[in-house]
């Protein structure tokens, strides 16, 4: 020791090493990664493993980061634009400045130049099978696009003359715009996917006929109107909501006049209301319950109160006439909040005998969707809805299934579909193994983790959620949302997008902000926290090696991660 | 310039000059004040370094031992408890033998708590290794700081500056505050040729053997003695360059003194008036003030007292069951010197208590007039 320095003696110091006394020895408890699933995860209805692309971003590898989406998810340009993003609301973040603006930064992904984008590739399947898949919407195609990249052939059947449904029919343009939609779709199409369009199921081919398929995936929405059921609603002027919706994503010329009235307090008497004030109306949307109690999206209320578009609560329509003018006159019972319904929102209770009324030019009724269960089987249909019978081969999927309504959670029924329908092709009939699948506890599973435990052969272990109480935020400095820019004062003379891209600075700082809740991201505290100096971490795997030999166990790398990636294990 | 500044400020005002490049500190009273100084000068982009706010005195150290390894010049500021905490870290910088420079003002050491002069914490860390300058006022605190960077860098062991609380660290002087260039010609950048090199990293302090340490224990002594010799040339070159010089001692009319009052610090400076009085009173009493305490001038004072018949030592301190350190130091000093002076001990200022020109004139001619020195110090309780 001190060999070197013992020639001038001034400063104590030894260029030997003290490598050979293993110190390691003096513990038998050792640091060890470990992955939890990050609340963002469990809470998005796909599964996506969102600190994962996020920490992509951060390093600016954008096609990466674009293929971690794709794993679970075919439609970031979509989701990244009208998902109502639960994965925010689950940010551990929120509860210390605000969430990561997570849908912001996937829409950032999503938007890769063509030259740029990752190849999807089929894994290898010596038994293809051949699956039917009845309509082309975000369940759908879905779907057709999981089974293609589990190697089998999926034939979709659409029974209009293009594809995507909702997205295609019922989302307005200036929430996603359609060359969004065209770009995924491509993508999705661009797979070993067979698709007739123009082929109605029921009309031009009979369900019975589907038979010699493997297997059948229902998803044809529900595009079908609930009805106002009042007197006067087939007078001319009065609309329903998604016969006018598709006039719009038509491109159709409409008229509406001066004023309109909207009816319902969903998404889509939202997307209606804001179409008819791009056509030059003044909208005032009635709604049965308080403001509270509208099931839309609370981003899409905001924006619809920022275009100018009024509401009135607390009122149902119970008749429409023609006044002497040639305009639109509704009568409208007055209602009261009454005791909580299935949903746990306050009924609408009509308040006897106060009626109100109001003229319009039109009236747009959006009181909710139908599905079209005419050409179901009995046996298939049940509560209004597709009842699906896995074990006959048939599954269903999207709104015309019991899940919500959402286009997330349309991708996570075709996602548990197809993995149920490849799992019972090669012979596993264990219901509970897409339960080996979950991440967290909120019913989304993982396409990445099927993927490994197919190809190995070995089910996952099933992760803790790493919630907000194992994040050390002494590490994190507080920080504010990064907010997407919009459109100006123009967006109500177009149907053009109202949010505006994310610029990568934007995407980087917001990237940034994420804790990557039980995930490492190669932060280095534990590397610059261990007093020994044995651990050395692989910024680019994101993993770590552990030199036992030496390592006290101390746990000072455990404590210093500020996101629960490092725990202690006893190896005695 | 010339400023009317607090001894504190000097401190500061010599540190920014140095451009010291690390200042780790933490705050106490009565050094708080340069810690200020420099921590606003740091604010307003005037302070060619950094400053390091560390929770203790014992970090502040560490700190300063971590950034001197590197080769940088460094700073700090203590007093009394802090540098009492410090301990531990004193020991490693002087043993790693590395150019730190410090001021200690020195405060009584608790308990009881208290904040005035006395040099008890200092002389507490005697054995640590760092070379001690005690002085006598502002003016000399501020010189001492640019020649301890010099003196230190040359021997490659700590200084420490030490100054009395308040006498020194906060009454306010005419103090002459170099030019910048002038400093500059006097102390170059530094470059040693002893340093961790952070590109070869090593293992600092390892175990080493019995004759291995003996050896380091050695070589630091022979630095630490080369100090007197160094100490008056680098003192020789300020005064070239500066017009002001100190020496490791400073005798003042010492010649045919019958009785010769020694002193440390701020103390001196109220004895010139006493021994000056004594003088024009045709008593023959000199002075002799001890600035350099690590290492002990014996040389010097051997010399200077040389034909002296008696001393009266003066102690702004006191160790229990020893008696006073300065007076301890100077008696084993003069022991081997043939006919050496009687040694007179007097315990006078502890606690930061008046010590008068009249208290001092009373000590000399009591020492006169006494024959044989007593064994135990006398303790001077005023009035």
């Amino acid at each position: 020791m001190g060999r070197e320095d013992s020639e001038n003696f001034v400063i104590p110091i030894s260029y030997g090493s003290t490598e050979s006394i293993e110190t390691g020895q003096w513990s038998s408890k050792k640091p060890r990664t470990r992955q939890l699933v990050p609340p963002c995860q469990e809470a998005c209805p796909a599964g996506t493993d969102i600190p994962r692309f996020v920490h992509l971003v951060e390093k600016g590898k954008y096609r990466e980061a674009l293929s971690a989406i794709l794993v679970e998810n075919p439609f970031p340009g979509v989701c990244g634009r009208v998902c109502y993003h639960p994965c925010e609301a689950g940010c551990n973040r929120a509860s210390y400045d605000e969430s990561v603006s997570i849908q912001m930064l996937e829409r950032f992904v999503s938007s890769l130049k063509s030259g740029d984008l990752p190849r999807l590739q089929p894994v290898p399947n010596e038994a293809p099978r051949r699956v039917a898949i009845i309509g082309s919407g975000p369940a759908g195609l879905s779907c057709a696009y999981f089974l293609a990249l589990l190697g089998h052939h999926p034939v979709i059947f659409e029974a209009r003359d293009e594809p995507g449904g909702v997205l295609r029919w019922g989302i307005p343009p200036f929430r996603l715009p359609k060359a969004v939609l065209k770009k995924e779709v491509r993508r999705i199409l661009a797979l070993p996917i067979e698709l007739k369009t123009g082929c109605r199921v029921g009309r031009d081919v009979a369900l019975d006929e589907l038979d010699w398929f493997d297997a059948v995936f229902l998803s044809p929405g529900a595009e079908l109107n609930a009805q106002l059921s009042i007197e006067g609603q087939d007078l001319e002027g009065v609309w329903d909501g998604g016969e006018f919706l598709m006039a719009v994503n038509s491109g159709r010329d409409i008229s509406l006049g001066a004023e309109t009235l909207v009816i319902g307090g969903g998404n889509t008497a939202i997307d209606v209301a804001r179409s008819a004030l791009r056509l030059g109306s003044s909208v005032t949307i009635a709604y049965r319950r308080t403001w509270d109690a509208m099931p839309a999206i609370r981003d899409e209320v905001s924006e619809a109160e920022e275009e100018g578009i009024r509401f009135t609560f607390l009122v149902q329509p119970v008749s429409i006439h023609r006044t002497g003018d040639g305009r639109l006159s509704v009568t409208f019972q007055r209602m009261e909040p009454g005791a909580p319904d299935g949903s746990g929102r306050p009924r609408a209770v009509p308040v006897e005998g106060e009626y109100a009324t109001v003229q319009a030019d039109s009236v747009i009724s959006a009181v909710g969707e139908r599905v079209d269960l005419s050409w179901i089987p009995e046996k298939l249909a049940g509560g209004g809805l597709v009842d699906p019978d896995p074990d006959a081969g048939i599954f269903a999927g999207g709104d015309a299934a019991r899940q919500p309504r959402t286009i997330v959670n349309a991708i996570a029924s075709a996602k548990r579909a197809a993995i149920s329908m490849d799992l019972s092709f090669r012979g596993i009939r264990d219901r509970g193994a897409l339960s080996q699948l979950r991440t967290g506890g909120k019913g989304s599973i993982s396409m990445a983790a099927y993927l490994e435990a197919r190809a190995s052969g070995v089910w996952p272990e099933i992760k803790d959620v790493a919630t907000g109480d194992r994040i050390n935020t002494l590490f994190f400095e507080k920080s504010g949302r990064v907010r997407s820019r919009k459109l100006g004062k123009k967006r109500l003379k177009s149907f053009l997008e109202v949010n505006l891209s994310p610029d990568a600075r934007m995407a980087l700082r917001s990237a940034s902000r994420c804790y990557s809740c039980g995930r490492c991201n190669a932060c280095l505290n534990c590397y610059y926290f261990c007093p020994e100096g044995v651990i050395s971490v692989d910024v680019e795997q994101c993993t770590r090696t552990i030199d036992d030999a030496h390592c006290k166990g101390c746990g000072t790398c455990a404590t210093a991660c500020p996101r629960t990636a490092v725990e202690m294990k006893d190896l005695s | 310039m010339r400023d009317f500044i607090s001894g504190n400020d000097g401190v500061a005002h010599a540190v920014r000059l140095c451009r010291t490049p690390l200042i780790a500190a933490y705050p106490i009273t009565p050094q708080t004040s340069i810690y200020e100084r420099l921590s606003g000068w740091e604010a307003s982009g005037q302070l060619n370094g950094i400053m390091m706010r560390t929770e203790s005195e014992h970090s502040a150290m560490a700190s300063c031992i971590g950034a001197s390894l590197t080769g940088v010049r460094t700073f700090t500021a203590t007093s009394s408890q802090g540098l009492a905490l410090m301990h531990e870290m004193l020991h490693f910088a002087a043993g790693c033998r590395l150019p730190i420079v410090m001021a200690n003002v020195n405060r009584i050491i608790s308990a009881p708590w208290g904040f005035w002069a006395d040099h008890l914490d200092s002389l507490s860390q005697r054995d640590t290794g760092w070379v001690q300058f005690y002085c006598e006022n502002g003016q000399e605190a501020l010189d001492t700081v640019i020649q301890a960077y010099r003196i230190a860098e040359q021997v490659y062991l700590p200084v420490m500056i030490a100054l009395d609380a308040f006498f020194v660290s906060h009454f306010v002087e005419p103090l002459e505050i170099p030019e910048q260039d002038q400093v500059d010609g006097f102390l170059p950048p530094l470059n040693l040729p002893h340093k961790f090199d952070v590109d070869k990293p090593g293992f600092l302090v390892p175990v080493v053997s019995s004759e291995k340490y003996r050896e380091y224990k050695h070589l630091a002594a022979v630095g630490m003695d080369s100090v007197k010799e160094i100490a008056l040339r680098v003192d020789g070159e300020f005064r070239e360059k500066f017009g002001r010089g100190y020496g490791i001692i400073e005798p003042f009319m010492l010649d045919d003194a019958e009785v010769v009052v020694v002193t440390a610090g701020s103390m001196t400076s109220t004895a010139r008036l006493a021994i000056r009085k004594m003088r024009e009173e045709g008593k023959k009493a000199g002075l002799l003030k001890i600035r350099a305490f690590r290492p002990f001038p014996v040389e010097a004072l051997q010399q200077a007292l040389r034909g002296r018949k008696k001393i009266a030592v003066l102690d702004r301190d006191f160790s229990l069951g020893g008696g006073g350190i300065f007076c301890q130091e100077l008696r084993s000093a003069l022991v081997h010197s043939p006919d050496h002076p009687l040694v007179f001990s007097y315990i006078a200022g502890v606690g930061g208590t008046d010590v008068s020109p009249e208290t001092i004139e009373q000590i000399a001619t009591r020492a006169m007039a006494r024959s044989e020195p007593a064994d135990e110090p006398e303790w001077i309780m005023g009035e």
